[in-house]
């Protein structure tokens, strides 16, 4: 499999054509695995490379940049956009269906208010914050990937159950051919215990 | 090649015209020379006629098809120069494409003629008798065509084989250029690698930041803010032209990702209606060694059955005083007999 694949930051950011400063809305990042004293700046460069990619993806349009070592996918539905920072092994497709859901999600949630906000705001979203952990393993995200993945463990389980139906044809096959000779042989007893009896005269 | 096939085919067909006019002489000649000896035979007469008419007939086919192998090869040249042509715009194809069928059909169209030409030459060659030279003669015009279009057909192959190369070329040469502005797009902010081929006005300017900029994210933040705004015009245009094939790689992935499950599913049903097969035929046998096990116990039951008469038999005594009192009496008559 591959190493493991990681999600680093979401953000969901409200792209206004108009003005050239997406504004954030919601912000969930995992930098446990920076040093402590580059966390700050991580974040700092999250938010801000967020903001410029945000601003360049056109309304209803996916995108995918690579930068330094992370792709950064972004998807623009209406003004409302989500960015993802993943690394490079991250699947594509399942980063854009996750970048689906959080859009979904966010819109059940929080319905149009989002068109109003004018500053970045600073209320953690704890859904952004569970979706980064849950959907670190990308199979999560994608349900395709997922039945594909549970597709080929069944197909591994049905090789296996042919090849014991295989050895079990094997071990009937040998079982009725003893029994065809034991049934020969019992007839042979028949025969010859029948004859020793009918024939009578004893001397 | 133009001119070098013109002279080929000029050359040829001076042979070949003077062996018609030999063959010709050397036909009305015996003609004389028959009408003399045999006066009625007006039969003879025919004969070298119509061996001559034959002989016109063939050569006139021959000249027929080394006209047309001619103009095939004309044609030919003039598809290679255009397949030569090509470059990414203004590409003939329908032209090219035009000029290749008729070559094709022309070519067959040869072959098939060339063939009937050896049929006939042989039939002529069945029934009158011609001299040996006339034979000679006309097998290797005959050779001589069909060496020629096999010519003519092996460049046609080499013409489309470079026509094809082509068109890989200007494929990928399109690929290239349209990687080259996707790449210059998807890399706003690092990582411009100095793409000589494709000259873009905005090169100079994010290169002395792009280069920078490679050192540590925390420089990215200020650099970054000076230099994006004269490479975000350009980019947003060329995002544009990307930005659909890039719709279309993720829509195309999900549909991949679609058929492989859908397949994956249609094999696994297989699998399934298989191995029902196979347990099926396996409950066949099974049912085969139940039977099997039951006839045994049926034989083992009756030949123990007979055992136990058997047993009985013997260890009953009945028969036993029977053949005694036999034996005692068989004594008893013997004794009788021959004592009293």
């Amino acid at each position: 499999m591959n190493a493991a694949m990681k999600i680093t930051a979401l953000l969901v950011l409200k792209a206004a054509p108009e003005t050239t400063d997406p504004v954030i809305l919601a912000n969930a990042s995992d930098v446990s695995h920076f040093g402590y004293f580059q966390r700050s700046s991580v974040k700092e460069f999250v938010v801000f490379v967020g903001r410029t990619v945000a601003s360049r993806t056109p309304p209803s349009q996916r995108q995918s940049v690579q930068h330094e070592e992370y792709k950064v996918h972004a998807y623009n539905r209406n003004g409302l956009c989500a960015v993802g920072f993943m690394d490079d092994h991250y699947p594509v497709r399942s980063a854009f269906s996750l970048l689906n859901q959080v859009i979904d999600e966010y819109q059940k949630s929080f319905g149009e208010t989002w068109r109003s906000a004018k500053e970045d705001s600073a209320q953690p979203w704890p859904y952004l914050a569970d979706a980064l952990t849950k959907f670190q393993d990308p199979a999560e995200a994608d349900k395709l990937l997922k039945i594909q993945r549970e597709l080929d463990e069944t197909k591994i389980i049905i090789h296996k159950t042919i090849d014991s139906v295989l050895a079990r044809g094997e071990k009937l096959d040998s079982l009725v051919e003893k029994s065809s000779d034991l049934s020969m042989a019992s007839q042979m007893f028949y025969k010859q215990a029948k004859k020793t009896n009918s024939c009578c005269t004893i001397l | 090649m133009q001119a070098r096939h013109g002279q080929s085919s000029y050359r040829d067909r001076t042979d070949e015209f003077f062996g018609i006019v030999e063959s010709r002489r050397r036909s009305i000649a015996p003609a004389a020379e028959n009408n003399v000896p045999y006066g009625g035979g007006g039969r003879r007469r025919e004969d070298p006629r119509s061996a001559a008419a034959n002989q016109s007939e063939f050569s006139k086919r021959a000249s027929l098809i080394g006209l047309a192998i001619h103009q095939t090869s004309q044609k030919l040249s003039k598809l290679a120069q255009l397949a030569k042509r090509s470059s990414v715009f203004d590409d003939p194809t329908r032209e090219i494409q035009e000029l290749t069928v008729v070559i094709k059909q022309e070519i067959s169209g040869l072959n098939g003629a060339l063939l009937d030409l050896q049929a006939v030459r042989n039939s002529h060659n069945d029934e009158s008798n011609i001299s040996r030279d006339t034979t000679t003669h006309s097998a290797t015009v005959v050779d001589d065509l069909k060496n020629r279009l096999m010519d003519t057909t092996k460049e046609f192959k080499d013409v489309l084989t470079l026509r094809t190369e082509n068109m890989k070329i200007q494929e990928d040469r399109m690929k290239f250029f349209s990687k080259i502005s996707s790449k210059e797009s998807a890399n706003p902010f690092v990582r411009q690698r100095p793409l000589a081929s494709k000259p873009s006005p905005s090169q100079p300017a994010p290169l002395p930041w792009a280069n920078g900029s490679s050192s540590s994210s925390s420089q990215i933040v200020p650099r970054q803010g000076e230099a994006e705004s004269s490479p975000l015009l350009q980019q947003s245009q060329q995002q544009q032209q990307h930005m659909v094939p890039l719709q279309d790689t993720y829509m195309q992935s999900r549909a991949e990702a679609l058929h492989n499950v859908e397949s994956t599913i249609h094999e696994l049903g297989n699998i399934f209606t298989q191995l029902a097969t196979m347990v099926s035929q396996q409950g066949e046998i099974a049912i085969r060694i139940d039977q099997n096990m039951e006839d045994t116990l049926a034989n083992v039951e009756g030949a123990q059955t007979q055992l136990a008469r058997y047993l009985n038999s013997i260890s009953s005594n009945r028969w036993l005083m029977i053949k005694i009192f036999f034996v005692l009496i068989a004594f008893l008559m013997v004794f009788l007999f021959f004592v009293a």
